[in-house]
């Protein structure tokens, strides 16, 4: 699970040079890293793997966007999709006096001999809309995912519902430290309240992504290849064709 | 009020829901500076405002919100390096002197995060926010080195034409606003190293507010 990679060592500040960087468009190859060095992503770097996710994206009808910024010269990604959500809930008038009873599916089906109380129970899907938004975050040097959720209704989900919702394979780095990994935080650009996955152990998982890709001369889409280790925790795939995203113009 | 018909706290200032992951004396510079103290606002136990307002489950989301905080500003100071090599219980240790208004305690871990590198003038960047109530959005922050190519150490002044350059126009007349941080209005040519030392928030940040002149 990559979110559970060993906190890094301490090291010496290294001198600018040795600084590795994710180049822009134009530059000979998308990838300068130092074997030594983690991979930070500059800001202008980031535009470009997000400009060029998102030809992608529109090739195949995957729905996302840009938002610029009004006041400034950035932006970030943005897709909404729906899920739907199957619960198991009691119709009014089967309440009792706490309010609504949930029935186990066995119970509902036997015949009551009060005519009454007739326990209904109808298996229901909630239609559940997520929105994503991928950021760039300058302290970091990496990009950052952002989403909120809510019922059909407008109703949002609440943090635990989140944490409920992350997919079973992440449940036991999720319950190590929840708070160091999904919480909810104001949204830079908008100041609305938006759940977040911590950027904190980014760098160490795409740093060996990146080198990789570099020793065998292919060039990778920073976003594309960060967007498919992040996204399906919360709920978010991408189609493999966006493994084949060049990270700069061919 | 029925218990069953309370539901999570919160603050309000005339009109304006406060956001609690904030800093209070940067609510205060930013909404009611002029205003006497106390400062008199509104608290409510009903209809929580869902698209303003962060929850606050629990002290846990408040610590977490801190740390998070606190682990940004030393990225941007250390690249992280200070806050890494530091221990969970030292972490610990800088939210209880915080949470329990303990001086030494929560000074005794943040010098470190306070501390830089002899051959080097000052942090790497500045963890800096500037606030105004204008704009749709919530803060500026940007990278911006203390130190320039020149080895001169870069004031509040030089960081505000930098990034809202409209806050300084014009350059000569009189000033529309001031720029005020815990309640003062430092020199525009203090140096920011020494601002982000000294004047700092708990956090390591420094939230500086943009607010219109006060008319009396």
């Amino acid at each position: 699970m990559p979110l559970g990679l060993a906190s890094p060592r301490p090291r010496s500040a290294p001198s600018p040079s040795l600084r590795p960087r994710l180049a822009a468009v134009g530059e000979q190859s998308a990838l300068s890293v130092n074997m030594e060095e983690d991979a930070f992503l500059e800001e202008k770097a980031f535009q470009h793997y997000c400009a060029e996710f998102l030809k992608h994206s529109q090739q195949i009808g995957d729905g996302w966007e840009w938002k610029a910024s009004k006041d400034s010269s950035d932006g970030y990604l943005c897709k909404t999709h729906f899920q739907a959500k199957a619960t198991a809930r009691s119709l009014p008038g089967a309440s009792t006096e706490e309010g609504e009873t949930w029935f186990p599916m066995e119970e509902a089906l036997e015949v009551p001999s009060d005519d009454s109380e007739v326990p209904m129970t109808a298996a229901a899907t909630e239609v559940v809309r997520y929105e994503y938004h991928v950021l760039y975050s300058c302290s970091h040097q990496v990009p950052v995912l952002y989403f909120r959720a809510s019922f059909a209704d407008g109703r949002p989900l609440a943090l635990q519902d989140i944490w409920d919702g992350v997919h079973e394979c992440y449940q036991a780095r999720l319950r190590q430290g929840p708070w160091d990994t999904i919480t909810q935080q104001e949204h830079p650009v908008l100041g609305q309240p938006f759940f977040v996955l911590h950027p904190c152990k980014t760098t160490e998982f795409m740093t060996p992504v990146l080198k990789n890709s570099q020793k065998i001369n292919r060039n990778v889409n920073y976003i594309a290849a960060w967007l498919s280790v992040v996204g399906p925790v919360v709920g978010l795939t991408l189609p493999l064709s966006y493994a084949k995203v060049p990270s700069q113009d061919e | 009020m029925r218990q069953e018909d309370i539901s999570e706290i919160w603050f309000e200032y005339e009109g304006t829901p406060l956001k609690w992951h904030y800093p209070i004396g940067l609510l205060f510079d930013l909404l009611a500076s002029s205003s006497a103290l106390p400062w008199n606002i509104i608290v409510h136990f009903k209809s929580f405002p869902e698209k303003d307002l962060l929850h606050c489950p629990s002290k846990d989301a408040i610590e977490a919100h801190f740390m998070s905080c606190v682990k940004e500003a030393d990225a941007l100071k250390h690249k992280s390096q200070v806050i890494n090599e530091m221990q969970k219980k030292d972490h610990k240790q800088l939210w209880m002197g915080l949470q329990n208004d303990r001086f030494d305690q929560f000074w005794a871990i943040n010098r470190k995060l306070m501390e830089y590198p002899a051959e080097e003038n000052g942090f790497r960047y500045i963890p800096f926010r500037i606030y105004q109530t204008t704009t749709e959005r919530p803060f500026i922050q940007k990278l911006f080195r203390p130190v320039a190519a020149d080895g001169q150490l870069q004031t509040l002044g030089d960081l505000l034409r930098e990034v809202c350059p409209s806050v300084m126009a014009p350059e000569d007349g009189e000033r529309k606003n001031q720029v005020m941080i815990h309640g003062i209005e430092p020199m525009l040519e203090t140096p920011l190293q020494w601002l982000s030392e000294h004047l700092s928030y708990p956090d390591n940040f420094l939230h500086i507010s943009i607010i219109p002149q006060p008319t009396d």
